[in-house]
């Protein structure tokens, strides 16, 4: 399906695919799924920079069953990376349980579960960051339990910090955080968005962190009853916010987004799109291309149907400010 | 009736002689009418110290205090205002100590024995009185609940608790305990003097040594961990005595300081303790307490602490720095002197005895290997206090707080509520939702009792069952004295003095039904003041509204019906006064509850 004007991409249905939207992840896939794990061992410690190497270990968190064959592989010869791809695998599995309902919706059976897989994973997790400090997947995962297990503000705060002294622009870890400082984890919207703007403004320029702010406004929609929702990012303060802030980060010339890149661009292409800014929109979903990620797009009721629709209000709306 | 020790038994007279060889030329010793001496000489007044080989761990709960009654008792003659003298009842020993010229120490040795020998048991009322205004004035600290949790109400748990046996034991019970314990065999005296001063003598009856008790157990496994009420984090750990262990305390320590206080500002006091039990034994304890809103990220920091120095991850100047601390130590002047205390303990323990070179090459042998297996010993038998939640999350089992056996026998309900009592042949559990508290008549440590009918059985493993006859309709008097006064051994049973009568508990009101309606109803009517107080003007302005457009139909219906009688006119007047007389009255009523 094609537009009329000369500027508008040429785009296929998307393809929402955690694995498929970023195609670097797509042999460390396949070796995980193969089983073989010193092969696997080899690339993950081969990976260039931290934020990546975070985000690859919660990609590959998710896939199914690789909890035996790990555990085997890390029983024969332990390795930290491994061991942290192990435990983020017990926290997603956890998760899975539990569902991302909301609490009441949940069963006590299911809580028990989702606790017992997340205590299983903290274990390993206190040990391997005794032994490893700077590993920042290792932190970035206790983030995830520290929310599961309702361990408390502080503690998830005293490990962002605990990470941030080695690594302190993780943008995988920061979006962790912001999870636990919305109302629906016990925490507030102030703090939620403080926290947004201040990694934002601390990170240096053409690094994601910018796209927190728009998941900060993504959670505060999907929190609020639609009408007051869309109102609120229809507004010109936060459409200004935005563009400043993906200005600075994924809009950048010197953007460095690696494997995350297009959860980034896509945080901002739908809070433009629900607050009506399709304009605004447009770059970022050109950017994304055909292979969408997941996230953000599952904060929708149809998110496929959705995506399309805004995409195309998107660069509809470029051609006929161009024309 | 028997003040029989928990534990404890005699051990074969002493060796003493073998263990100390290896301090010839370090500190003199000899015997005086028996007893082990140990000298080593020091500037200025003589020090002497008397050290029995019996405490608090020596006794049982229904007789815990009785070592301190003979402290008391055998001080009473001395006047502890002209010299400086003191006694002091622990665990494992009971010290005698003065400090002064060669005759004072005579004189006040001299008359602690013969005090000793005969006690003044007529000032036993007068001590008891003392104890209790001692311990009054001594507060909690989490280190009594973590005896408790870890060793039940026996042996070194007795620490604890209150001395309730102090408030039981008769004249001859501590005559019996004096002339058991406090024996010319069962003690040691050292003296900062390179010589015996003349005319001193230990006249004390002959006895027995006796071993450090064997210690108690209430934990099924380590490490466990309990929710304290003070909003402190503890760590204890048992572990066996070296220097490996002495240093780790202290690195630990530091640590704790360093990331709970320093970096992290999650708490204020942070520091760690090593204290030696018995001959094998030292007691590692961890403490650090928690800034109010920074409870969770101080529990955090102390597991990541903990867990960074068991994975041996501790830098050498972390080591290097306590090595030379403990090492600085041991170049103290006069260190014999300093170390007299420690010797004679380690002789009544059965603990070879050391020249300091011993220790000094073990300290500089020390590396971060030797910490981080001391720190997974630790761990393992760590009993672990928290402010809120238990550490399971961190591999800890939650220590038990509830026992595992609920009797069966005639149940006793409480009044309005889901708790009842089972009074078994056995024993006496109270069972509620949540689990139950199980004590059996045969490991009752004790059952204090109260003129008001109330008794509260202590079991062996910390168990405790409170037994209210107020709350429980059906336990009678004449039950709880057939069917526990009876059965419980009368040598554990403690009475305590009248209650204050707002302390004992009463059942909830009969009226029970009535008054839960009316709460339901003040609740309710609280809810929908909460609600239209803030919105009042708007409701007002709806109803106004409402009310208007309700009178105007009215009116047009009865216009429209045909003539409008004076009745209807009246009616729809009334009806229209009434409407607009509404929110004054919904005003008055909402400033009325307001300024209740």
């Amino acid at each position: 399906m094609t537009s009329s004007s000369a500027g508008a991409p040429t785009l296929g249905p998307p393809i929402v695919d955690a694995f498929d939207a970023v195609p670097v992840l797509a042999p460390f896939r396949e070796t995980a799924r193969r089983g073989d794990w010193d092969a696997l061992r080899s690339m993950l410690h081969g990976v260039g920079s931290v934020d990546d190497l975070v985000a690859v270990v919660e990609h590959l968190a998710r896939l199914d069953g690789i909890e035996s064959g790990l555990e085997r592989s890390v029983a024969d010869r332990p390795d930290d990376v491994l061991v942290t791809l192990l435990a983020a695998r017990y926290v997603r599995a956890g998760w899975e349980v539990r569902t991302r309902d909301r609490a009441r919706h949940v069963s006590a059976a299911q809580f028990e579960q989702f606790h017992a897989m997340l205590g299983r994973a903290e274990r390993l997790l206190v040990d391997v960051c005794a032994r490893r400090p700077d590993l920042a997947p290792a932190w970035s995962t206790r983030l995830a339990t520290a929310r599961g297990l309702e361990l408390g503000h502080g503690e998830a705060r005293r490990r962002y910090r605990r990470l941030a002294a080695h690594h302190p622009h993780v943008f995988a870890a920061q979006a962790q955080l912001l999870q636990q400082l919305c109302p629906k984890w016990g925490g507030t919207w102030e703090d939620a968005f403080a926290f947004a703007r201040e990694c934002a403004a601390g990170s240096p320029s053409g690094s994601p962190a910018g796209a927190l702010v728009a998941t900060a406004h993504l959670e505060r929609w999907a929190d609020s009853d639609s009408r007051s929702g869309r109102a609120h990012l229809a507004s010109a303060a936060v459409l200004d916010e935005l563009r400043e802030h993906a200005a600075r980060s994924v809009l950048h010339p010197d953007a460095s987004l690696g494997v995350q890149g297009a959860e980034a661009h896509g945080a901002f292409a739908l809070v433009y799109s629900l607050g009506g800014h399709a304009v605004a929109a447009a770059p970022h979903f050109r950017a994304m291309g055909e292979r969408v990620p997941p996230e953000p797009w599952d904060y929708l009721e149809d998110p496929a149907g959705d995506l399309v629709r805004f995409r195309e209000a998107a660069f509809r709306s470029e051609t006929q400010g161009e024309a | 009736m028997s003040t029989a020790p928990s534990g404890t038994s005699p051990s074969a007279p002493g060796n003493d002689a073998a263990g100390l060889t290896d301090l010839a030329g370090f500190v003199g010793s000899t015997t005086v009418d028996g007893v082990p001496v140990l000298l080593a000489p020091r500037r200025g007044d003589v020090t002497a110290g008397l050290v029995f080989r019996v405490g608090r761990a020596d006794e049982t709960l229904a007789t815990s205090g009785i070592t301190h009654l003979v402290e008391h008792l055998a001080l009473f003659d001395q006047n502890l205002t002209e010299v400086h003298s003191n006694g002091l009842t622990a665990d494992t020993y009971t010290l005698f100590h003065v400090t002064g010229t060669p005759d004072e120490v005579v004189r006040f040795l001299g008359g602690v024995c013969s005090a000793l020998r005969d006690l003044p048991t007529d000032r036993l009322e007068v001590e008891r009185g003392i104890l209790r205004t001692e311990a009054a004035g001594r507060s909690g600290g989490p280190a009594r609940a973590m005896r408790v949790w870890r060793y039940g109400a026996r042996g070194y748990g007795l620490a604890g608790y209150d001395e309730l046996g102090a408030a039981r034991v008769t004249a001859e019970d501590v005559r019996a305990w004096a002339r058991e314990r406090f024996t010319r065999d069962n003690c040691v005296l050292f003296l900062t003097d390179d010589r015996v001063p003349p005319g001193l003598a230990i006249d004390l009856p002959a006895g027995t040594r006796f071993a450090t008790p064997a210690p108690t157990t209430a934990l099924p496994t380590t490490p466990a961990s309990f929710v304290g009420q003070d909003g402190s984090i503890v760590l204890d750990a048992v572990v066996p005595r070296t220097a490996a262990a002495t240093a780790f305390a202290q690195v630990a320590g530091r640590a704790l300081f360093r990331d709970l206080r320093q970096d992290g500002g999650y708490s204020y006091t942070a520091d760690a303790d090593y204290t030696p039990r018995d001959g094998e034994h030292a007691t590692i304890t961890l403490y650090a307490d928690t800034l109010p809103d920074q409870q969770d990220a101080a529990v955090g920091a102390f597991v990541d602490t903990m867990a960074r120095l068991r994975a041996g991850r501790i830098e050498q100047d972390e080591l290097d720095v306590v090595r030379s601390r403990m090492l600085r130590e041991l170049d103290a002047p006069e260190l014999a002197a300093q170390m007299l205390p420690g010797y004679a303990l380690s002789l009544l323990y059965g603990r070879p005895l050391e020249h300091p070179d011993h220790g000094r090459a073990e300290i500089e042998a020390l590396s971060v290997d030797d910490l981080r297996a001391v720190a997974r010993e630790v761990w393992s038998d760590a009993l672990v206090q928290v402010p809120a939640r238990t550490l399971e999350w961190a591999g800890l089992d939650a220590a038990p707080s509830w026992s595992e056996a609920v009797l069966v026998g005639r149940r006793f309900p409480r009044a309005g509520s889901p708790v009842f009592l089972v009074v078994a042949d056995v024993g006496v559990s109270l069972v509620t939702p949540q689990g139950a508290s199980t004590v059996l008549f045969d490991e009752c440590e004790v059952m204090t009792c109260r003129p008001d009918g109330a008794r509260f059985l202590t079991g062996a493993d910390g168990f405790t069952v409170p037994v209210e006859p107020t709350l429980h309709p059906g336990l009678t008097r004449d039950v709880v004295a057939t069917a526990i006064d009876a059965r419980v051994r009368a040598d554990v049973v403690v009475n305590l003095p009248a209650r204050d009568p707002d302390v004992v508990p009463r059942p909830p009101d009969p009226s029970a039904p009535t008054a839960r309606v009316r709460t339901a109803l003040a609740d309710l009517g609280a809810r929908a003041r909460g609600w239209l107080a803030p919105r009042f003007g708007y409701v007002v302005r709806v109803f106004v509204g409402v009310s208007a457009l309700v009178v105007w139909l009215l009116g047009r219906a009865l216009i429209a019906a045909g003539e409008a009688s004076t009745t209807d006119l009246v009616v729809v007047l009334t009806t229209a006064i009434a409407l607009a007389a509404i929110p004054w009255i919904a005003r008055w009523w909402l400033r009325r509850e307001l300024r209740r």
